[in-house]
């Protein structure tokens, strides 16, 4: 992935596409306003006297298109910036991350795939781990333990102290802890076994580190 | 002056209940906190924060929310002095001067005056808002819907022109931001507009999912793409209280940034940005010897950093008074108290009292509480500055997503911000700047009611708002502004401000 990245770079004559930021963006604005013309083409303008619902949003809609194509039309006028290709990576691990929360966090059902509610102890923890790998230095291990350790934060912060309405852990675990716990003590239980998972390998890796180290010397 | 002090000490008993004085000073520390990692500015540290204080109760609410940007801005400047990476753009200045005095062993110093200097100007602006808040909300009552429209019409516009870069992108960015407010359930027709006929459009798009999106989710994305080059100050900090010599050195520049700051701030449009920029050329104009600024000077640290505090406070006035926000922050605030159901605007000090003044009193107690921790704590805001980028953002992206499902337990406000950030990220890659977007947008359902209500007043006329006296003076305003923007002469000018 970084080999073929490095490449693509260093090509530059050769690179096929340089377009001018000031193009992709005006069109995008333009884009965006004829998107909003056409959902507003139902809608009725009214008159001054009695403004109508579509009114306002078609001299804005009408407004943007101008802007944008003033925008993408001093490209051709004058050279500006040059868009640099846009990097993949970053963008798709952290909207992947973010779909990641958004399924897990509460049961979610999307055509035939349907997901039982796992609550933040499985969202926030996978979430965060795929977001790391969204730069090329993430290293597994350093991110497992910042989820183990930020969940738990998270989680008494959340749950414990500000009382905020977020399933904390999966429906199903409720089960597993003895009868007569009540939600904040299997919340705090839970916590205190993800914190001391996440110091267990943390120590144990800062100690691999050092030998890692001194095996390089 | 008797209703003044009367006010006032209605305020201080209203900041210093223990609850508000705990809630100010955990504003604070979280704000520096977080306005200290690099990479996150006072807006982004807001919007992420914002969850945090959905639970109190209005006026603590408001308090730990000021303190949050008090103490982000602080955290800017603190960067900006020890890494040289201005959180945000009104630290550009300070980063020239204070990195340079770090780089000589000085940066306690550069951090003492940047606190002193804050502090000075926080109490001054105090003071100012307190002084201004009552006759200008009094003035604020006589405005119409006519009045109304034209003055946001006047703050969009002063954004505009004052902020960097292309005029005609950043008028864009507005367009897009109205026209975003205006997706949903008309008001007053109950018409649906631009929903897609998904039920979760219906309340239109949600202030926190855009401000999360664009300015947590997007700068992610955008400071992933950078390098991480961070020039950290490896020797000593240094003595924190200046010396003799330079505290009688900064004195003038603390006054006069003080005085420039405040005045910048009141503002509408983001006026508060200006104020360093504008502090540190009057400062090299006025030095025996300017050939010493950019080498660190510390009167480049004084008189901007001074100038900066008192323009973030100022920058409250038209929010509490008129019920605009100056700026993204000052957008942030409206988001904040709309969710705690107070609509801001003149009827806020007359119909809430001890949440007005309380807030008031608050910023400077927030102010004193910044220059109590902060300097002690500075060894502790060294050591996160070396937290790497690379377990920084998974952190803020998991706390954006708790904070935004949070707010309405909505899975599709956690997909939006993710859509909203790539969006936001896109349209920063081709060289707009979100900021301009927020204020559109938080401006844009006002402005829509205003203009709405002028026009049935005026029976459909537009020309009500040149017949007007008070709306056509602040459209003339705004109407010279741009022009003089646009010319290409003064427009020489202000890219040289911007490019120092």
């Amino acid at each position: 992935m970084r080999e073929r990245d490095k490449k693509l770079g260093s090509a530059e004559p050769g690179t096929p596409v340089r377009v001018s930021q000031n193009l992709v963006g005006g069109l995008s604005l333009v884009a965006i306003a004829a998107l909003a013309l056409w959902l507003l083409r139902d809608l009725d303008a009214g008159s001054l006297t009695a403004m109508g619902s579509a009114l306002m949003p078609r001299v804005l809609a009408v407004g943007l298109g101008i802007l944008g194509a003033a925008v993408a039309a001093s490209s051709f006028f004058h050279r500006g910036l040059v868009l640099e290709r846009l990097p993949l990576r970053g963008p798709a691990f952290i909207i992947l991350a973010i779909a990641a929360f958004a399924a897990t966090i509460r049961p979610f059902s999307l055509g035939s795939v349907s997901l039982p509610g796992f609550g933040l102890i499985v969202a926030a923890p996978l979430s965060i781990v795929i977001c790391g790998f969204a730069t090329p230095d993430a290293r597994l291990r350093e991110l497992v333990i910042l989820a183990l350790s930020l969940t738990p934060a998270c989680m008494l912060l959340f749950g414990d102290l500000l009382n905020l309405t977020i399933p904390m852990l999966p429906e199903s675990s409720m089960a597993l802890f003895p009868d007569g716990w009540s939600q904040k003590a299997m919340l705090r239980a839970s916590a205190a076994a993800m914190l001391a998972v996440a110091a267990l390998l943390f120590f144990s890796s800062t100690r691999s580190d050092v030998g890692d180290a001194k095996e390089k010397d | 002056m008797d209703t003044l002090i009367a006010n006032l000490s209605l305020g201080f008993s209203v900041a210093l209940g223990l609850q508000n004085l705990g809630l100010a000073f955990v504003g604070c520390l979280v704000g520096t906190l977080i306005g200290v990692l690099p990479g996150v500015g006072p807006v982004a540290t807001i919007a992420i924060l914002l969850p945090v204080t959905f639970s109190l109760d209005p006026t603590g609410a408001l308090i730990m929310l000021a303190g949050i940007y008090y103490g982000a801005q602080y955290g800017g400047s603190t960067t900006a002095i020890l890494v040289n990476i201005p959180g945000e753009a009104t630290s550009v200045v300070t980063a020239l001067d204070g990195h340079a005095m770090a780089r000589r062993g000085r940066a306690g110093a550069a951090l003492g005056i940047a606190a002193i200097g804050s502090f000075f100007a926080g109490t001054v602006a105090t003071m100012l808002i307190a002084a201004l808040g009552a006759p200008l909300t009094k003035a604020a009552l006589l405005f119409g819907p006519t009045e109304y429209f034209s003055l946001m019409v006047m703050g969009l516009i002063f954004a505009v022109v004052l902020a960097g870069g292309s005029i005609v992108k950043a008028l864009a960015m507005i367009m897009l931001g109205l026209l975003l407010s205006t997706v949903g359930t008309d008001l007053e027709t109950g018409d649906q507009r631009m929903t897609f006929g998904q039920p979760f459009l219906w309340d239109g798009i949600d202030f926190a999912v855009l401000a999360m999106g664009v300015f947590g989710i997007a700068e992610i994305l955008r400071n992933l793409g950078q390098p991480e080059d961070r020039d950290l100050v490896r020797a000593t900090i240094g003595r924190l209280l200046p010396s003799r010599e330079e505290m009688r050195q900064s004195l003038a520049p603390i006054l006069r940034g003080t005085l420039l700051g405040s005045a910048f701030g009141i503002l509408p449009g983001n006026g508060a940005i200006l104020a360093p920029f504008a502090s540190y050329a009057m400062e090299k104009k006025l030095a025996d010897d300017p050939s010493r600024f950019g080498k660190g000077a510390i009167e480049a640290v004084a008189g901007p950093e001074s100038a900066n505090n008192a323009g973030a406070q100022t920058s409250f006035i038209p929010l509490l008074t008129l019920g605009i926000p100056a700026n993204a922050v000052m957008a942030l605030m409206v988001g904040a108290m709309t969710i705690q159901g107070i609509i801001p605007g003149p009827q806020v000090m007359t119909g809430n009292p001890s949440l007005f003044w309380g807030m008031i009193a608050s910023m400077w107690i927030g102010n004193l509480m910044l220059l109590v921790i902060n300097l002690p704590l500075v060894g502790l805001w060294v050591k996160l500055l070396q937290v790497p980028y690379r377990l920084l953002f998974p952190a803020i992206l998991v706390f954006c997503c708790i904070g935004i499902y949070s707010i309405n337990a909505q899975v599709t406000d956690v997909l939006f911000i993710g859509l909203f950030g790539l969006a936001g990220f896109i349209l920063i890659r081709c060289g707009f700047e979100p900021a301009p977007m927020l204020l559109g947008f938080v401006l844009g359902k006002l402005m829509e009611e205003n203009l709405r209500r002028a026009l049935i007043l005026s029976r459909g006329s537009l020309s009500t708002f040149v017949t007007e006296p008070i709306s056509a003076g602040l459209l003339a305003v705004s109407f010279i502004l741009l022009l003089v923007a646009i010319v290409p002469n003064i427009r020489k000018g202000r890219e040289e401000v911007f490019a120092e």
